[in-house]
């Protein structure tokens, strides 16, 4: 199959369906409405079941009861509607059932708007439902990238029996790039034995709960899972980075924000400027080593972002007081501008004096 | 003036590049005409729409005829009121730019009486190299679906194979021998290949044999200049 053009949120069915998920329930929701029409279409034709929900909330119960017997399932939405689907999701958690989400983000709080934004990050980073609980979280910033990631987030989700989100912003979701789906390989085989899908005199009741009465019991799990989200920031870190070897202040962002400052640190390289440019893949886990070996050397980090200052606060963690983090942000769905950056950039790194400590 | 020639809908499978061509023919008409009006009748997409280069069409005086203002950024079914004052206004040259499949050109089948009136051409814009009108079923199956939606028949079909800024003369070629079936299939006139100006050296050999419209791109991304 050679390149064809695409856009992102078909680019993110397509590879689902790629990835072998054959279940879909959802909800139309602007600007990720184009993911739930061709999974409409495409499902059908490799005999997988599209159901379009009443509700964010059925469909992410329904995404439930599809994961509950092993099948690989996808449900999608953005900002309000994904809002909606958190209580399912920690339901997920709590069952250790593997599913894959995806949140394509519109400019918020509340209704907010249509346009393109990162202001879910907290939401997704930080355990947007109830209770102790982590989930992998997948930032593409092309639509190649989409393919690749799409793929391994419902690896993931297998190998640990947890969801994962894959969140892009409204842009993402809406642009056009050409892709190309390559050769499949072989999917993985995960241990499925724990799928309630009928006895058959074959051993004991499968049960798939989050329901845990006894508190010792519940404590129990709890550590199981606290055990595994330590093994997830083991080995599901993601991440890029661009120019960092002699660079003196390093961007950081994700997404499609990664791609608009890239072009501001190629312009602030050619006058001389050592920018560099660490771009987190996995939103969680964190990326923390890029930093660690960045931190000592450096001047300062400046942490972009479509958000008011959320992905900062890990920034800050991660490069844990050895440089100074500073910030540049657009909200409401304004997409920040190579020049904004640029000029943030020479504010910052030229010595020149800076209004507003948090650039919005 | 010919009535066919004052109105052309911009029609075509979502994604197909229609509202770049739009754009591009309301500036060259411009040239032709005094008055150009384009109508961006796009109630599919939320964003990359033609409404969205509102600049460009004031310096270029080509009148925009789209949901205003807060209106503009929402991703309610509406369009403006004011097309039909363009579309009985024999002194405009009138382009239309309707959204994608047939969902899109649903929004055309309201002006059914204009367009008894008027008779428009109805243009079908291909790009073979996306999902689903990659081959000539499926192509024939989205023009027949937008002529029932749109209550018109297709006039002309436009070969405007893309792979955004990957594109080579090879898409071309074959979106070319894709639109020549699709035009013999349906018996409907192939008019021209819309071929990015960026390529204008490698395509001085297709130009030999065929018609091309040399397009620039106005849809962008906020990391290209």
């Amino acid at each position: 199959m050679g390149k064809v053009l695409m856009k992102g949120n078909e680019v993110l069915a397509e590879a689902a369906v790629h990835a072998d998920c054959r279940y879909y329930f959802g909800y139309p929701i602007t600007p990720q409405s184009e993911l739930v029409a061709y999974m409409a279409r495409r499902l059908p034709e490799v005999g997988g079941l599209f159901l379009q929900a009443e509700s964010e909330i059925a469909a992410i119960n329904m995404v439930y009861g599809a994961a509950s017997t092993g099948v690989r399932v996808m449900t999608s939405s953005s900002s309000p509607g994904f809002s909606l689907k958190q209580e399912g999701i920690s339901y997920l958690v709590g069952s250790e059932l593997p599913a894959v989400i995806v949140n394509i983000v519109r400019g918020g709080p509340g209704l907010g708007n249509i346009q393109p934004a990162q202001s879910d990050y907290f939401q997704v980073t930080k355990g947007g439902g109830h209770g102790d609980y982590h989930i992998p979280v997948l930032a593409p910033s092309t639509l190649q990238e989409i393919v690749d990631l799409t793929m391994d987030a419902f690896d993931i989700a297998d190998k640990y029996r947890s969801p994962v989100i894959i969140m892009g912003d409204g842009m993402l979701g809406q642009m056009m790039e050409p892709v190309e789906f390559k050769e499949k390989v072989e999917s993985k085989q995960f241990d499925k034995s724990w799928a309630t899908t009928g006895t058959r005199g074959d051993g004991g009741p499968k049960i798939i709960t989050s329901l845990e009465l006894d508190a010792d019991s519940l404590e129990k799990r709890n550590t199981l899972l606290q055990k595994k989200f330590a093994e997830m920031k083991e080995q599901e870190v993601r991440y890029e980075t661009y120019c960092t070897e002699d660079a003196d202040y390093i961007i950081v962002a994700y997404g499609t924000v990664a791609r608009i400052a890239m072009n501001a640190i190629n312009k602030a390289r050619e006058t001389g400027l050592k920018i560099g440019l660490i771009r987190p893949i996995s939103l969680w886990p964190f990326p923390e080593k890029p930093f660690e070996e960045t931190r000592k050397r450096v001047k300062g980090y400046i942490s972009v972002e479509m958000s008011a200052g959320q992905m900062i606060e890990d920034v800050r963690l991660a490069v844990n007081g050895h440089a100074p983090v500073d910030f540049y942000g657009r909200t409401g769905g304004v997409v920040p501008t190579q020049e904004e950056i640029y000029e943030k950039i020479i504010t910052v790194a030229g010595g020149l004096k800076y209004e507003h400590e948090n650039g919005i | 003036m010919e009535n066919k020639k004052k109105i052309s809908i911009l029609t075509g499978h979502f994604g197909s590049g229609k509202t770049e061509i739009a754009i591009n023919l309301a500036l060259a008409e411009r040239k032709k005409f005094d008055k150009v009006a384009i109508n961006d009748l796009d109630v599919i997409n939320p964003y990359f729409r033609t409404r969205d280069v509102v600049e460009l069409f004031k310096q270029n005086d080509v009148e925009l005829i789209a949901p205003k203002d807060r209106l503009a950024s929402s991703d309610l079914p509406i369009v403006s009121g004011e097309i039909y004052r363009v579309l009985h206004d024999p002194g405009y040259r009138v382009i239309v730019d309707a959204g994608g499949d047939k969902d899109g050109a649903k929004a055309l089948g309201q002006y059914y009486n204009e367009w008894e009136k008027f008779h428009p051409e109805l243009l079908f814009v291909l790009n073979a190299n996306r999902p689903y009108v990659s081959t000539i079923e499926g192509a024939a199956y989205t023009v027949k679906q937008i002529e029932n939606a749109s209550r018109l028949k297709v006039t002309g079909i436009i070969n405007n194979a893309n792979v955004g800024g990957m594109t080579t003369m090879e898409e071309i070629f074959k979106g070319l021998d894709l639109s020549l079936r699709l035009s013999e299939e349906l018996n409907i006139p192939f008019l021209y290949s819309c071929i990015s100006s960026q390529l204008k050296e490698d395509a001085t050999e297709f130009m030999q044999n065929q018609k091309v419209v040399f397009i620039d791109r106005y849809m962008k991304v906020p990391w290209e200049s």
